[in-house]
């Protein structure tokens, strides 16, 4: 090979995996210009979400808090980083090995560990988890990254003139500021960068020593990945891209030579690059304004599922109210239940599913106010009251809000056999084209209806064969899911899918092809509800906050954002929409009802015993 | 000189309280059952079939991805470590850059590369040619890890291989050596810091992810990663959850040990403090 063609090849390998890495961000970039909200779907070119992005309060100050965490956790991570780094290099050896094996644990242990004992140690010593929580959490990880690229360079600085100067009358302040810092500053920038870069990019840590109403990047994206990502995060994201990719770009800048400390250059790679983040800092500090509203009436603190209310709907009720909303997010019941149980954080009003509700109440968790006695509580059908009454007997604690049923979402184009039966999804011609649940309860609950058992069955001879039933389906089985369905089915990834009612409205919307039944072997109904736990601060408000959503013009808002089932009888008459007031999954009659099964707690031994059996599968 | 030693204290005071004793803590509930008692099981939790199983499967794909990214990023370290001009540092940054974008958009893209009517599907359908499974599988996972933590590798190799002295390359040619023998007695060995740092750096977050094989994997993969974190989140036990990350942590031990022993004077860090002299 010739010198030429050596050249061109690594070339070519550097662009290769260039393009790998920049790959899925321009696939992100091509989205935030996508007309239609689902992934999966191209539906022309638009600007619609940057306009949108401007209003959007929400990823605005999730974007705002990303930004100031990780400037103040890299600044301060780069004093202590920088101090440490001085201090380590003159300790003895065995003590310095020591000091450095301390700074290597968050870098190399698992961001889950760390996070989790991190969110032990604030919830063992009653820290808020809050914004102060999680700078502390960011500054933690970020020190090492600052000691690790500031520690070589001191080893390369000129120790002897640093000497020299002293020996010539330098006070040692000095002669570190004149010759062992300006050896050390890139070090230092290096880390800094690599700290800010670090906090931006964490996910994990953030999650779990995060508290109410606050909000990273990462964590509202997590939030948001149950109902789909909204384009406004990807258009925000491709500025950002841009913005750092110019920044990049400027600050390198080498203009032709003989001109290099021209006027010019400074001013591209300095002055340009400072405006650029000052004009940037301004903006976010210009949006977190809004952030700070005054509490009039004091505040209630809320706890709810990402994305399950109309966020006007906060507004609304802070204006007629005068009360400020604390709004808090959350995945699943069992992320929630150990904030609760542990009293880390005193929630006003939260809205669990049925079955945590149940366990709740088991465990004292919660506070008894006549549920049916609140003002607007009349709005809600009876037959929802007797549901939840299989877990809250004399309506103390629960006013049902949502509920759905768990059914078979398939595509008519793939799909051409009627579809009343679980077993379709056992069945050998559908292979790769099943998506199911990836959650406990649901897999194993259709799986024991199916089999003719009941959905909290607790006897170990049924569970196995369904256990058995699942290890047989999986080869069949294209993924196992939770938020990724809905997209997935409406981009006719899979044949069939096990799917929420509301998620099968959604879905079907959006493509006709698409279908939803529920099997006759039975099935699984869920009702979420708001529940006020026992260590509540503000009770009457949580009441006011509760009554409020239970009004009928409430109601509908919140079931017009997020389809899904409602317990209140007076929305289907609002509705406009002839779609969604037509639905037939979104209503149905009691005799549809009667047949479906609540999930209950069984109990922490059953719980074990339920999720040994999910691994067995899992791994299998 | 040795006064100056106070100045760590900030940094000491810092790390026994939020590192030092959170790992207590880890160390408490993993040792203890829901009533506070003294117990192994949480710990021999790890070796259930179906959690052996899982920590066998991350160890080979974690494994996999490492030896990937070293295979991948050596070649792109040597190529801007030639450059020895500001151009290979621009470059090097524009490896780091992708992880200023959120690192759960970037996975998620992926989905829409890789799935069955993805971008790369299609792409292959207008050629003509065969459909190929892409997501879901092990092997996506693994592009997952290798894409995520490539940078960590691609960067202590950089920093170390921009360090070597051209002369002594230089006087090995002179010397009689062929390119592969300068490499073999020369490069390579010089940069074993680099190369150690960048294998834990990889190793040990792709040992341990969950967000990737949740996101890539399909929830048909299941790593000790994801057991230890449904162990937390799905409402099972934090106690036995801390076990397996004690045992876990085994492993990240073992790298400690590893860079303390190969790369005592941490001269490979992530980035040594920006490459060139």
């Amino acid at each position: 090979m010739n010198r030429k063609s050596i050249q061109t090849a690594k070339r070519l390998y550097t662009v290769l995996l260039i393009l790998f890495m920049y790959a899925p961000i321009f696939a992100m970039i091509a989205l935030s210009f996508n007309a239609s909200k689902f992934r999966a779907v191209w539906g022309g070119f638009t600007l619609d979400w940057y306009q949108r992005l401007i209003h959007d309060h929400v990823i605005l100050s999730a974007f705002y808090n990303t930004i100031l965490i990780a400037l103040i956790a890299s600044i301060l991570a780069t004093l202590i980083g920088t101090l440490a780094a001085l201090g380590i290099s003159v300790l003895p050896s065995r003590s310095r090995t020591a000091s450095l094996a301390v700074a290597n644990i968050p870098m190399l242990n698992a961001d889950i560990v760390t996070g989790i004992s991190l969110m032990l140690l604030f919830i063992a010593c009653r820290i808020k988890l809050g914004f102060a929580s999680v700078l502390i959490a960011h500054i933690t990880f970020d020190i090492p990254f600052v000691i690790l690229s500031v520690l070589p360079k001191l080893k390369q600085s000129r120790q002897r003139t640093y000497e020299a100067a002293l020996d010539l009358g330098a006070d040692s302040w000095q002669a570190f500021w004149r010759i062992i810092f300006p050896d050390i500053l890139p070090g230092i920038l290096s880390g800094f960068m690599l700290a800010f870069t670090m906090s931006i990019d964490d996910f994990i840590i953030t999650h779990f020593t995060k508290g109410p109403g606050v909000d990273t990047l990462s964590t509202c994206i997590y939030s948001e990945v149950r109902k789909g990502i909204r384009p406004e995060m990807y258009a925000l994201s491709t500025l950002l891209f841009v913005l750092v990719l110019l920044l990049l770009i400027l600050i390198n800048y080498q203009p032709a030579k003989g001109n290099r400390k021209g006027v010019k250059r400074l001013v591209l790679s300095r002055v340009v690059p400072g405006a650029l983040i000052l004009s940037f800092l301004v903006f976010a500090l210009f949006y977190a304004r809004n952030d700070t509203a005054a509490a009039g009436q004091g505040q209630v603190i809320v706890y709810n599922w990402g994305e399950y209310l109309d966020p006007d709907v906060v507004a609304q009720f802070e204006e007629e109210t005068g009360i400020h909303v604390v709004y808090e997010e959350y995945e699943t019941n069992e992320i929630m239940y150990p904030k609760i149980a542990s009293g880390a954080i005193a929630y006003d009003a939260v809205c669990p599913s049925e079955y945590m509700v149940q366990r709740m109440i088991d465990e004292d968790l919660l506070y008894a106010f006549d549920a049916k006695d609140l003002p607007q509580s009349g709005n809600i059908g009876d037959r929802y009251w007797k549901i939840s009454g299989s877990i809250d007997p004399e309506n103390r604690y629960f006013v049902p809000y949502y509920w759905g049923t768990v059914g078979i979402l398939y595509n008519k184009s793939k799909v051409k056999e009627p579809v009343d039966s679980w077993s379709i999804l056992w069945d050998k011609k559908y292979k790769g084209e099943i998506l199911m649940q990836n959650s406990v309860r649901d897999a194993l609950g259709i799986t024991l209806k199916y089999l003719g058992y009941s959905l909290n069955s607790t006897d170990l001879d049924e569970l196995h064969e369904a256990r058995d039933m699942l290890i047989r389906q999986k080869p069949l089985v294209q993924a196992y899911v939770v938020d990724q369905v809905r997209d997935m089915m409406i981009g006719n990834e899979a044949a069939l899918a096990v799917i929420y009612s509301g998620e099968a409205h959604v879905s079907q919307a959006a493509n006709p092809d698409l279908a939803y039944a529920i099997p006759k072997e039975g099935s699984n109904v869920w009702m979420d509800g708001w529940v006020i736990p026992k260590n509540a601060k503000n009770k009457d408000n949580a009441k006011k906050w509760i009554s409020f959503l239970c009004r009928p013009d409430i109601a509908k808002k919140n079931f017009e954002y997020i389809t899904y089932s409602v317990t209140n009888e007076k929305v289907r008459d609002l509705v406009d929409d002839p779609v969604l007031k037509n639905s037939p999954i979104l209503w149905s009659t009691d005799e549809e009802l009667t047949d479906l099964e609540t999930f209950r707690y069984l109990g922490k031994e059953n719980t074990d015993l339920y999720n040994r059996l999910w691994r067995d599968i899992k791994s299998h | 000189m040795r006064r100056r030693s106070w100045l760590a204290a900030p940094f000491i005071l810092w790390s026994a309280a939020f590192i030092i004793i959170p790992l207590l803590l880890i160390v408490y509930f993993g040792m203890t059952d829901g009533d506070g008692a003294f117990t192994w099981s949480n710990l021999a939790a790890m070796a259930e079939v179906d959690n052996l199983k899982a920590l066998g499967l991350a160890l080979l794909l974690s494994l996999s991805a490492t030896l990937i990214c070293l295979i991948l990023a050596y070649p792109i370290a040597m190529i801007l470590a030639e450059r020895r001009t500001s151009s290979g540092t621009l470059i090097a940054m524009l490896f780091i850059l992708p992880m200023w974008m959120n690192f759960l958009l970037r996975t998620m893209a992926w989905q829409t590369l890789l799935e069955k009517n993805g971008v790369i599907n299609t792409l292959l359908h207008v050629l003509r040619l065969p459909s190929v499974t892409l997501i879901y599988t092990p092997s996506a996972v693994v592009l997952g890890m290798v894409y995520n933590f490539l940078p960590f590798m691609i960067l202590p190799l950089y920093t170390v291989l921009s360090k070597i002295d051209r002369d002594v390359l230089l006087a090995a040619r002179d010397l009689g050596a062929g390119p592969w023998q300068t490499f073999l007695r020369i490069t390579l060995p010089l940069s074993t810091p680099g190369m150690i740092s960048g294998i834990t750096m990889v190793f040990v977050p792709s040992l341990t992810t969950f967000v990737i094989t949740d996101m890539l994997g399909g929830g048909k993969v299941q790593l000790i990663g994801n057991t230890i974190e449904q162990e937390f989140i799905q409402g099972s036990s934090w106690h036995v959850g801390s076990g397996l990350s004690l045992i876990l942590m085994i492993f990240v031990l073992i790298s400690m040990a590893f860079v303390a022993k190969y790369d005592p004077q941490q001269s490979g860090s992530l980035i040594g403090g920006g490459g060139r002299e």
